[in-house]
């Protein structure tokens, strides 16, 4: 038992292990609640409930009306619990950055590669996202959710979509660290 | 029962396994794309293979059935993929 307590408590587990416990949350998704993890359809269903909200005939369309309906649908909600997960991990190996002087940008590698600016990283993280949810929508899924849940029922998409994922983040990589290493 | 409840409850089991596998940090992200640090593929593929196991076991046993599977369409899961790598990488989320 104190062995298991030590464990939880350490900054960084092993990969194997983490992954194991993501399994068994995939597994325990589709049993108690027939559907699939997913992250960023949440964003594309808040998105349409403002939308509708501020300019209804823009928002009109096939996509916001049948593909990502607009409101607090259960991704939401998940997405709502992975935030407060991640927190109480942060919180049990005492890595919670919450109000601390770094906490905005706290990563080294990061420092070292682009200088140690806030707003550079949070320029780059918000342009980086845009592009990141704009693939995911026409993908139809994220890591998690397409990855991750679409590759445990088999789905072909799952795998043509992680191909694609490493193929271009591999280049992209290779171009933003070409001459830094 | 309450769904949203269990949906919050395994939403936050789910967070709490990402950021101890240390894929809330973005140099664990970008190094997998420099191939410096496999520790993302490890997770996700460790993940992958448990739950397919249990999910086709628990189909075989005709417990469960499966919820809508994720659309196949060639060019836009491929296309999207490649867009999304890009901003995976320069973000490191």
């Amino acid at each position: 038992m104190k062995f298991i307590m030590n464990y939880i408590r350490k900054d960084t587990w092993s990969p194997y292990i983490a992954g194991i416990l993501l399994g068994v949350v995939g597994i325990l998704t589709v049993v108690l609640t027939k559907s699939l993890l997913g992250a960023s359809g949440a964003f594309e269903n808040l998105a349409g409930m403002i939308g509708k909200a501020i300019a209804p005939s823009a928002f009109n369309n096939m996509y916001f009306n049948f593909i990502m309906p607009p409101g607090i649908t259960s991704g939401v909600i998940l997405l709502v619990g992975v935030f407060f997960g991640g927190m109480a991990a942060a919180a049990t190996s005492k890595t919670l950055k919450w109000g601390k002087k770094d906490a905005a940008n706290s990563d080294k590698q990061w420092k070292r590669i682009f200088g140690p600016q806030t707003w550079k990283r949070w320029v780059l993280g918000f342009f980086g996202a845009i592009i990141l949810e704009y693939g995911a929508g026409i993908a139809g899924g994220c890591t998690s959710g397409l990855a991750i849940s679409g590759g445990m029922l088999l789905a072909p998409a799952a795998f043509l979509f992680i191909a694609g994922m490493f193929a271009s983040g591999i280049v992209t990589a290779l171009i933003v660290y070409r001459r830094r290493y | 029962m309450a769904v949203p409840l269990i949906t919050l409850f395994l939403g936050a089991c789910f967070g709490f396994s990402l950021n101890k596998a240390g894929l809330t940090k973005y140099h664990k992200i970008v190094n997998v794309f420099r191939l410096t640090d496999m520790a993302v593929l490890q997770f996700m593929m460790t993940a992958l293979v448990v739950a397919m196991i249990g999910l086709y076991g628990l189909r075989g046993l005709g417990l469960i059935t499966f919820p809508t599977v994720p659309a196949t369409y060639i060019v836009g899961n491929l296309v999207g993929g490649l867009i999304f790598g890009v901003g995976m990488a320069l973000t490191g989320y």
